[in-house]
């Protein structure tokens, strides 16, 4: 089992948590506010061999590296003639606009889905465990979603960019690694700059022998252009009966309602929901606490112990319904809360964007 | 060609401008991971090596219990797929780790004062963020470093560095034309023979030697004596990087 899901709090201790952040507003261990996130470590560029690389350190010590790596492949042939769009495509109204832009109208649908490769390593669990199998192709969902990163890759009828993008978690998952490793893909993707090509057409690619002279995969912003594509940002959220909390630390994943992972990108009319999946909470795996009623140890010498069958003592904790005791929760979460969660991260100055702020700034 | 003997013979400059008897730019850091017990970062040029200490732990349950009234020194070491010039994604158990693992784990088994904890597990990991050369050499600096701020007690540092017996494959000029190569990178170690060496001590106990390719048996000597020196100055490093890091550790707490 995940080393997350080993969780050290009594009965007790899940209770008061479970209640505090159940106030209005919530008290969360370490003072946050709802959607305030941890601060954070992180540096781009860090490894010179790859196309772009990221590392981010959470105060809780996990640690997450980053590298991605481009190669020439070969296209598979396929038997559309494209190549006649492509001329039609190359006007000379284009030629004006940014360089990346003619590229992406006159590729647009060309790129390919196996063309992008993530691959996670998690330190004690071999690749073919749940988690990094898991993890992996929730990142690459995302990912894909966007087609102009496939169109990126793409160099012409005979050849493309294959994207390696290998995640490397430096330490054991204290807590549920998905927004570490979402975070650093995004960091790690904005700085991914491809050779420039030389060649025409459909000729054996040659790039640039200048690095100077590279493109960012995702191009930085323009004054000219309106729409700016970025990476898409997985993001963890988790619900306490109405409340919701953004970045939830060990502690508050132990006694959530529902945990959900939204991902999100950025599309031009500001941030779209790509998916929405919901992760089994930790606190399933909690024990309940046992009510006084069934309490079998003597309390005083002489006094009466009557024990109750085995159907009492479950209609017994069933009428509790966890008020007087800690128990771990059960179904589902309500559709009102998931939209106000999808809301919060999506809407104007939400969650999202502020997310995704914060890490363009890593690179200036 | 890299190092054929019309470059070298007219500045005795290598491809990257050092003498033969200069090592690369060393620059390490200790206590980067807080989640570790302890944990380094080296860099020794382009080779970057990140180490972790899980332990002395105890002995996992699986598998026969060792009887034993010592600490046992386990090492992973993970070569990340990005690492290498072209991406390549290595498999767990490949033979070189394996060999790798084996033998950082015999010297330090040797160093570490196992004794102190019986019926326990010491538990390095390295991970391989860039290579260029050097590669075991890096990992046993990178270990000592670690283990360092792991608090785990040892009788002296480990060192290591990688020494060639010539600037040139070719071995057509006379024995005493050529000297030997200190500190290799990736380029020069696919080119020339060379040997792994790592001592403890200051007077320089040899604790690892390792040499895949082949050479004259007369170039050993020299090769050796240029690697005891070389290990020498990067144990003074690794020193200077420990002090460093005990004199903030105390400014903090002092004030």
């Amino acid at each position: 089992m995940a080393p997350y899901t080993t969780i050290p709090l009594s009965p007790a201790e899940l209770s008061y948590l479970h209640t505090s952040l159940s106030q209005t507003p919530p008290i969360r261990p370490d003072g946050r506010s709802p959607t305030q996130f941890r601060p954070l470590v992180a540096e781009t560029d860090i490894l010179p061999s790859t196309n772009g690389s990221a590392r981010i350190c959470f105060p809780d010590g996990t640690e997450a590296i980053v590298g991605v790596k481009a190669e020439v492949e070969r296209s598979k042939q396929e038997n559309n003639g494209s190549t006649s769009e492509v001329h039609l495509k190359r006007d000379r109204r284009m030629e004006q606009q940014n360089e990346d832009m003619e590229d992406r109208d006159a590729n647009e649908g060309k790129g390919r889905e196996g063309w992008v490769e993530l691959a996670i390593e998690i330190p004690g669990m071999r690749d073919d465990d749940a988690l990094p199998i898991f993890l992996s192709a929730m990142l690459t969902e995302a990912l894909l979603a966007d087609q102009g990163l496939k169109d990126a890759l793409y160099i012409n009828t005979r050849f493309h960019w294959r994207l390696y993008i290998d995640i490397l978690l430096l330490s054991l998952p204290l807590s549920y690694p998905l927004p570490l490793l979402s975070q650093t893909t995004h960091l790690a993707l904005l700085s991914t700059r491809l050779p420039a090509l030389v060649s025409e057409q459909d000729e054996d690619p040659l790039f640039n022998d200048d690095w100077e002279a590279s493109t960012y995969l995702y191009p930085k912003s323009n004054p000219s252009q309106t729409a700016q594509r970025k990476p898409p940002i997985t993001l963890l959220v988790m619900a306490v009966g109405e409340t919701i909390l953004f970045d939830p630390s060990a502690d508050e994943l132990a006694v959530a309602d529902a945990v959900v992972a939204l991902s999100v990108t950025q599309s031009t009319a500001g941030l779209k929901l790509i998916a929405l999946r919901t992760i089994d909470p930790p606190s399933r795996l909690t024990s309940g606490g046992i009510p006084n009623a069934l309490n079998t140890t003597p309390v005083a010498a002489g006094a009466q112990q009557t024990a109750l069958s085995s159907n009492e003592a479950l209609k017994l904790r069933e009428n509790d319904q966890g008020r007087s005791v800690w128990r771990p929760p059960r179904g589902g979460v309500k559709r009102v809360v998931l939209s106000r969660m999808i809301k919060a991260v999506v809407e104007e100055d939400g969650v999202g964007g502020e997310v995704m702020q914060g890490l363009a700034n890593v690179e200036t | 060609m890299p190092l054929d003997t019309s470059t070298y013979s007219l500045a005795h400059l290598r491809l990257d401008g050092r003498r033969w008897n200069e090592l690369r730019r060393l620059s390490a850091s200790i206590s980067t991971s807080g989640s570790a017990d302890g944990s380094s970062y080296l860099e020794q040029g382009n080779t970057k090596i990140l180490c972790t200490i899980t332990g002395p732990q105890e002995q996992k349950q699986g598998g026969a219990r060792r009887e034993s009234n010592e600490a046992k020194v386990e090492v992973e070491i993970n070569v990340a797929a990005f690492s290498g010039v072209d991406r390549k994604r290595r498999a767990r158990g490949d033979r070189r780790s394996v060999e790798m693992q084996h033998t950082i784990a015999t010297a330090f088994q040797g160093v570490l004062f196992t004794h102190l904890y019986p019926h326990s597990t010491v538990v390095i990991t390295l991970h391989v963020l860039s290579q260029d050369g050097s590669l075991l050499a890096c990992c046993l600096n990178a270990a000592t470093l670690a283990l360092i701020d792991a608090g785990i007690p040892m009788s002296d540092y480990v060192s290591a560095c990688t020494v060639a017996s010539s600037p040139t494959s070719s071995e057509g000029d006379g024995v005493d034309a050529t000297d030997p190569l200190l500190d290799l990178n990736g380029v020069e170690e696919q080119e020339l023979a060379f040997l792994t060496i790592g001592t403890s001590g200051e007077e320089g106990k040899v604790l690892v030697l390792v040499m895949e390719t082949r050479c004259r048996v007369e170039r050993l000597e020299g090769m050796m004596a240029v690697g005891l020196e070389g290990c020498g100055r990067i144990r003074g490093m690794l020193d200077g990087v420990v002090r460093e890091h005990g004199g903030k550790v105390l400014e903090a707490r002092v004030g």
